[in-house]
């Protein structure tokens, strides 16, 4: 639906470098402090950790604008493998069951069972010097204050946002574990996107692998798999990049894929600030018919439809929407 | 009622307050100031023959759109010609506040793109996700820092009630 009038971003080339040099000039003075970085990196760090290779069982409530939904999360760790379960507790029934290879999740309703591969790749005991510095300069981080969760004793932490073009994160981590007991993405209103908190944990209780198994063996006969491919997570070149990505992105991804039986692979590329990841698919037209096209949300994710020639480009990720346009508007050939 | 109006193109009214003024917007006089902003707009984007028109083609393929609206589930009462208006009338704001704010010059960037991003907000507010790939959900998620932090429960933003509205 054009009005034939020049697309906002591809606007009057001065103004936009000069609000480009400003935040430029801005995040120049921002002072970056090398042992906050550490701290960041090493409270994230010991975050991810736990959250590995701890065995644990609780309830978590998810909200999201003005939903609250419940579930129920089992996690074991064993023989250096992690193993996870969540079920929702209201609404239909839902399932999600996360393994060694690969990821699937069952719609009993629906009679559909999705399955992607696992091409997981833990960031964050990783982060270079670099990246924490980039962490840094991008998010004000802070230790704030002590409070309970799910009835443990936590200690809040915050990464606060430089700019606009990224949200807020509070993490609020077990003072003994440092495993993630309530997460929280905060808009530039101070409010909440998108939570998650456990309600009731029992970290080190006693899992068996039955408790992380689906609930239906195998595929039942007359449910619909949707099956995404392994080996995708090859890098490659797409052919496709983004011209204008916000500053302090950087990608961490790029390749082909194939997705629920479609017959052109789709080309997917990963961005990150270091906090959240930004997608970007581009497939042939043929592949989505009747796709929705602008601005779409679901739960903390922002989505982005357009069409690009004969292309369809959707951009997704834990930012704000008018970011997620952004990168959306400047996918082009390479 | 200007000052509203104006406050409407910057995304700045609340959902009270916007439905208030979609009952006002029903007089000339408002349609007419309305139009006369967004032609300013228009014209600092320089094309000023942009709107000519406009608010035909958009209402035409307004029409023609198949129904994307608003249903939050406790408001599917409602009668659908109100939920059309409400929709409406947030599309109409989120298109304009985007085209306004892009283009107003002596904004700070942070400012451009917060109003920006609270009229994207408008939409999704509005706008049922069931346009958005569910498999690509679960692609991402597997890429997302988050996922390292919480392990599954990202999951959930694939598979919640909302996910569920759109095609599982």
């Amino acid at each position: 639906m054009s009005s034939g009038c020049t697309p906002a971003p591809r606007g009057a080339p001065s103004a936009r470098l000069a609000r480009i040099a400003a935040v430029v000039v801005a995040l120049a003075v921002a002072p970056v402090d090398p042992v906050r970085a550490q701290d960041a990196a090493a409270w994230l760090g010991k975050a991810a950790k736990a959250a590995r290779e701890l065995t644990y069982v609780g309830t978590i409530v998810y909200q999201h604008g003005p939903r609250v939904e419940t579930s129920r999360l089992t996690h074991l760790y064993e023989g250096g493998a992690e193993y996870e379960k969540l079920v929702n507790l209201d609404g239909p029934a839902r399932e999600v069951i996360r393994s060694q290879g690969e990821v699937r999740c069952y719609y009993p309703d629906a009679k559909i069972v999705r399955v992607e591969p696992r091409t997981f790749r833990n960031v964050f005991p990783s982060l270079s010097p670099q990246q924490q510095q980039a962490l840094a300069q991008f998010y004000e981080f802070r230790v704030a204050e002590a409070a309970r969760v799910a009835g443990l004793e936590a200690q809040a932490i915050v990464f606060e946002p430089r700019d606009g073009l990224r949200y807020g994160h509070k993490f609020w981590v077990h003072r003994d574990t440092g495993l993630l007991l309530k997460a929280r993405l905060i808009n530039e209103k101070g409010e909440a996107v998108e939570q998650f908190a456990f309600t009731d944990i029992s970290i080190g209780a006693r899992v068996e692998r039955d408790h992380v198994k689906p609930s239906w063996p195998g595929t039942p006969p007359d449910w619909q798999l949707k099956e995404g491919s392994a080996g995708d997570a090859v890098a490659q070149d797409t052919g496709w990049a983004v011209t204008r990505l916000p500053p302090g992105f950087v990608k961490v991804n790029e390749g082909f894929r194939t997705l629920r039986g479609k017959r052109d692979p789709v080309a997917h590329l990963v961005f990150s600030d270091g906090l959240v990841a930004v997608s970007v698919f581009v497939e042939s037209i043929a592949g989505m018919p009747g796709q929705a096209l602008g601005t779409m949300r679901q739960g903390g994710l922002n989505v982005y439809s357009m069409k690009v020639d004969d292309h369809f480009v959707t951009v997704l990720g834990e930012a704000p929407a008018a970011t997620v346009r952004q990168i959306a508007l400047s996918v082009a050939r390479r | 009622m200007n000052e509203d109006l104006s406050r409407l193109m910057d995304g700045d009214l609340d959902d009270a307050e916007l439905d208030h003024l979609g009952a006002d917007l029903r007089r000339p006089q408002a349609l007419a100031t309305w139009a006369c902003y967004h032609a300013i707009g228009d014209t600092l984007r320089g094309c000023p023959h942009g709107s000519a028109g406009f608010g035909a083609r958009f209402a035409a393929a307004l029409a023609a759109e198949p129904t994307v609206l608003a249903p939050r589930p406790k408001a599917r009462a409602e009668r659908p010609a109100m939920r059309w208006a409400v929709a409406a009338a947030a599309t109409v704001a989120a298109v304009g506040v985007v085209g306004w704010t892009a283009f107003s010059l002596t904004e700070s960037p942070g400012t451009a793109i917060a109003k920006a991003r609270e009229a994207s907000g408008i939409t999704s507010a509005q706008v049922r996700p069931q346009g958005v790939p569910q498999d690509y959900v679960l692609v991402h998620q597997e890429y997302s820092p988050a996922t390292a932090l919480q392990g599954v429960q990202p999951y959930l933003r694939a598979v919640s009630a909302q996910g569920s509205d759109a095609r599982p």
